[in-house]
């Protein structure tokens, strides 16, 4: 009686060992990554700061409020206001997302939801194949393929909508806003598209089964069980999208026509901040003034980015905290109905 | 279960970066190249050349003939400002900018000794149009272009044009301009033409590497100058004389300051540097040069060094080196660079720019 | 006793409005998905056609010579891409080594330490912050802080793969956090619950569950980095002859399809084109070959 005691107890001492040694590396791990996640901090904060630095001799030159609201980036005169550009990044991000985002999360659903099984996997690639495809490439497409091709397209728009604003008339100019829209919305799509898809396959099965069992049709499970469940998902891997319609320059800059000032239709020639950059620097290079002007237009994206992260990840809390309320409260008698019995 | 992609992506980014260090330093003799068995391979090492778009073919190939002889040269054209600011911060043996430095830029680079221009090879702009039935060597003078690029001068058959080319059908078709949009030494010499020529240029755009357009489409490179004349009919944009020479362009001929018609060929570019005032420190241009036979958009592309290589950071060997390529340069090079559609460097100015590299010296002493 | 008729008729049916609906959004969706497909075959088309005939044994085992052979220069070679091809695996190499790990490590913490403490809300925040910067900007800063300074030398092929490596870590991080988040808690809770430490909990549990889309966020970043040039032009610089050394300069496909697509030569842009067409297909190539060891992983 005592013999399977004993092996037990033998065995316990060394199971409860490695279980405190274990236990023991918990701590440094912890440890070893908040640090790591310091050290990037630490890296991200000296970048912003140093590019400041470097950005100064404007602010002083010019004035930072004037560097934002001016509308004249004309650098041959020293006038270095980048309201035009921030107007252009703005629009051809929005352009972007309003095209891009739809399509993208409309093939992440098809995909894992839609989609027959066989193609599946052949479909994931070829999305992922979009985002191979240098950004030199897409903008050199853009310029000989498809601002020819488009064009004719683009007036007869212009034309037939033209009392819509920031539609109207005029000749349509070859590079313009929409393009950079459009070029831009094909480089998000398999950005946003790969992670929506990875989010979309992470919804519970049960989910999904009890709306069909409740005779939800197709779509109205996807309405219902998906896409409440992975909205926080797909909104971050949107704002990873946006990021790169922010910060694109060569494909940009090669469809943008890289006029400074605010164009007034969707179809007019424009510029935005990344692409002064990607222009300018190579001439800049020897001019402090205009260098630290270029840098400066690069800490004002990051503001922007900033912001616009911001309002999204405020956005998206707010939605699941709704959502994390009405699931309790669903929950409520349920429960309250179980006790009872 | 581990996640078993990470070691083996770890193992092999390890094997890659041991083999990459382990090879580290000069590697630029490795490169089994057969057919240098009779050339002189008196040279070795390796120099870095940053600055202008313009002349960058023509420095590779020079840099591919001294290859050969064992000397390799890294020439990237990261733009005129930018092989300043290398050439200014050290980083680089040699500059290279399409127009001289201004006097700012001077400064700065003078903390290093003083700065020496070469010119190397003369290049030109030309005004090039896409308009069915019009063949090339339209007359055009500085201001009706700057006009046309002003956006006053709206068709092709407009009187000002008409009246220079008596017996030349001009169809009624609209003009569309097309300029380039990024920074750029070619826009400088363009518009400093258009100055000259143009009251209306000079105060409105002005004159500077990148201007605000008044009319007209932006392409970057001039390569999207081209492609936006070729794919426009009634197309007109100013594009580099190498670039459009070897892709055949129509390009117009313009009136010069001594009043003639003249059309861009490596001739005419060189003739550009016979009639100019060149300076003791050859910083000049030769825009609108005097001369019958001057093209009034041509220039000099300049190469930057120091005066004193070694007491601004180069070491003797690299000294030689950099020597060595601007002899060739002022040599060998001038026929090659001809062959490829830059024109060579006119007598005078390449006397004077041989006697500046002869000067050049290694901490006080003549290189050898 | 119940007639089989009776369980069907207390089934909701599907009113045929619903069923309409159901049927105009799913084609919608499907739709929308072959948009998203129809610029990939243009572009696709486009580059073969333009960069297929550059392709051939000298393109993929000479150096380019940096020699414009105008036509009429019989015996003149521009030579091929050896040298970029070697460089833009190295460098990317080099940078996947410093950002892929650093980022999921980073988004590891952030999920399963940090959650919402102010640090970590500060760490996600500057992170959001990288993900918009231009790749020209990231260049710049390693250009101002480790080629003017001088450190190890002026050009290095590393100090472009940190440059490289900067533009990745956003968006490795962001979409690790994204999927990490997505690990349902009771796989961790009941992991914990076994006795389990929290850090084998993580690399047993969390990880292994949120591999696919670690892979695939990481796949997205080097298929950025690939494809970038301006953060190498002031670090690496380029180079025409082969370089394996990654402290002195080096050439890359990016850097050579810019340099060589802005000549007036048809010759040279065709191998611009041939470049960008081969780099392409690396990247195809690499996500082929992650997929498989992640499949042959997940069935041992």
């Amino acid at each position: 009686m005592s013999t399977p005691d004993t092996t037990l107890g033998g065995a316990r001492p060394s199971l409860e060992l490695g279980r405190a040694l274990r236990s023991r590396i918990d701590g440094p791990v912890r440890q070893v990554l908040t640090a790591v996640a310091a050290l990037i901090l630490v890296l991200i904060a000296y970048f912003l700061l140093r590019l400041y630095l470097e950005a100064r001799p404007v602010f002083a030159n010019y004035g930072a409020l004037n560097f934002v609201t001016d509308n004249a980036w004309v650098p041959s005169k020293d006038s270095f206001g980048a309201w035009p550009l921030i107007a252009g990044t703005l629009i051809t991000s929005v352009i972007a997302l309003i095209i891009g985002v739809p399509v993208a999360v409309a093939s992440a659903l098809y995909i894992t939801e839609l989609a027959p099984a066989r193609i599946r996997g052949v479909l994931t690639t070829l999305i992922e194949l979009l985002a191979a495809v240098p950004s030199v490439v897409y903008g050199l497409w853009g310029v000989f393929f498809l601002i020819p091709k488009i064009r004719p397209a683009e007036q007869w728009f212009s034309d037939t909508f033209a009392f819509l604003p920031f539609i109207g008339g005029g000749t349509v100019a070859g590079p313009n806003y929409f393009i950079a829209g459009l070029i831009l919305a094909i480089m998000i799509i398999p950005i946003i598209s790969s992670i929506s898809r990875e989010v979309l396959d992470t919804v519970p099965r049960e989910h999904k089964e009890a709306a069909l069992a409740l005779g939800a049709t197709r779509w109205e499970m996807i309405r219902m069980a998906v896409l409440p469940y992975s909205r926080a998902g797909i909104s971050g891997a949107a704002m990873l999208g946006l990021g790169r319609a922010l910060g694109e320059t060569i494909a940009v800059t090669l469809v943008i026509g890289n006029a400074p000032r605010i164009g007034e239709s969707i179809f007019s020639q424009g510029y935005t901040l990344a692409a002064v950059i990607a222009n300018e620097f190579g001439e800049a290079a020897s001019d402090p003034v205009h260098r630290a002007a270029l840098i400066a237009a690069g800490l004002v994206l990051f503001m922007l980015t900033l912001i616009v992260n911001f309002i999204a990840r405020w956005f998206v809390t707010r939605s699941e905290k709704r959502l994390s309320a009405a699931a309790a409260a669903s929950h409520a008698p349920v429960q309250t109905a179980g006790a009872k019995a | 279960m581990t996640v078993r992609i990470l070691p083996t992506a770890a193992v092999g980014t390890a094997a890659l970066l041991a083999i990459g260090l382990a090879a580290c330093g000069s590697d630029d003799s490795s490169n089994g190249d057969t057919g240098s068995s009779d050339s002189k391979a008196t040279l070795s090492g390796s120099i870095t050349g940053a600055g202008a778009t313009f002349p960058q073919p023509v420095y590779t190939e020079w840099a591919a003939d001294l290859k050969e002889q064992g000397l390799t040269v890294n020439y990237q054209g990261i733009g005129s400002g930018g092989g300043i600011a290398q050439f200014t911060a050290g980083t680089t043996d040699f500059g290279a900018t399409d127009s001289a430095m201004d006097d700012d830029e001077l400064k700065a680079a003078e903390a290093k000794g003083t700065p020496v221009h070469i010119p190397s090879v003369f290049g030109a702009v030309t005004v090039s149009y896409n308009v069915s039935g019009v063949e090339k060597g339209l007359k055009l003078d500085g201001e009706t272009t700057a006009n046309i690029f002003l956006g006053k001068v709206k068709k092709w058959n407009d009187a000002s044009i008409a009246k220079q080319n008596e017996g030349v059908t001009l169809p009624d078709a609209d003009i569309t301009v097309c300029h380039r949009s990024d920074e750029s030494g070619t826009t400088k010499l363009f518009t400093t033409y258009l100055a000259a020529y143009s009251k209306a240029w000079e105060d409105g755009p002005g004159v500077d590497k990148s201007v605000d357009w008044p009319t007209g489409t932006g392409a970057k490179g001039n390569d999207g100058v081209a492609a936006c004349v070729k794919q426009t009919d009634g197309a007109v944009g100013y594009v580099e004389e190498a670039y459009a020479l070897q892709n055949q362009f129509t390009f117009a001929s313009l009136k010069n300051k001594a009043g003639q018609y003249v059309e861009p060929t490596l001739d005419s570019t060189s003739a550009a540097g016979d009639g100019v005032d060149v300076p003791e420190d050859l910083r000049f241009s030769a825009i609108n040069a005097p001369g019958d036979a001057s093209y009034p958009i041509a220039s000099a592309t300049f190469l930057l060094v120091y005066q004193d290589l070694c007491k601004a950071g180069a070491d003797e060997a690299k000294a030689k080196n950099v020597k060595a390529w601007l002899d060739y340069a002022l040599g060998d090079g001038q026929s090659k660079a001809e062959s490829l559609n830059y024109a060579p460097l006119p007598s005078a100015i390449l006397e004077k720019a041989k006697a500046k590299v002869a000067g050049l010296q290694c901490n006080g002493a003549a290189i050898g | 006793m119940t007639s089989p008729a009776a369980p069907l008729r207390s089934l909701p049916t599907i009113s045929a409005a619903r069923r309409r609906k159901d049927k105009a959004a799913r084609s919608i969706v499907a739709v929308l998905t072959g948009l998203a497909l129809v610029p990939l075959a243009l572009v696709l088309f486009y580059l073969f056609q333009q960069g297929l005939g550059a392709w051939s044994v000298d393109f993929f085992t000479t150096d380019p010579t940096g020699r414009s052979c105008f036509p009429g220069q019989t015996s003149c070679d521009i030579g091929g891409v050896r040298s970029a091809i070697v460089g833009t695996v190295e460098i990317i190499a080099l940078a996947s080594a410093f950002a892929i790990p650093l980022g999921i490590a980073v988004a590891v913490y952030l999920v399963e330490y940090g959650k919402k403490t102010k640090f970590a809300n500060t760490v996600r925040y500057f992170v959001d912050v990288m993900t918009g910067v231009p790749s020209i900007v990231f260049g710049l800063f390693v250009y101002i802080v480790l080629v003017v300074a001088g450190i190890g030398g002026s050009w290095g092929a590393w100090k472009g793969s940190v440059a490289l490596a900067l533009l990745m870590l956003p968006i490795v991080v962001r979409s690790s956090e994204v999927v990490l988040n997505l690990v349902p808690d009771q796989l961790r809770e009941s992991a914990l619950a076994l006795g389990s430490p929290r850090w084998k909990v993580i690399t047993s549990v969390v990880l292994p569950t949120a591999r696919s889309g670690l892979i695939t966020g990481s796949l997205l970043a080097v298929a950025r980095a690939a494809g970038e040039t301006a953060p190498l032009l002031f670090t690496a610089f380029g180079a025409a002859e082969l370089t394996f050394g990654l402290s002195g300069q080096m050439n890359s496909l990016p850097l050579q399809i810019f340099n060589d697509v802005r000549a007036p030569q048809d010759a040279i842009v065709q191998r611009a084109w041939g470049a960008a067409l081969l780099l392409v297909l690396m990247i195809l190539a690499l996500n082929l070959i992650a997929r498989l060891a992640q499949r042959r992983s997940k069935i041992s």
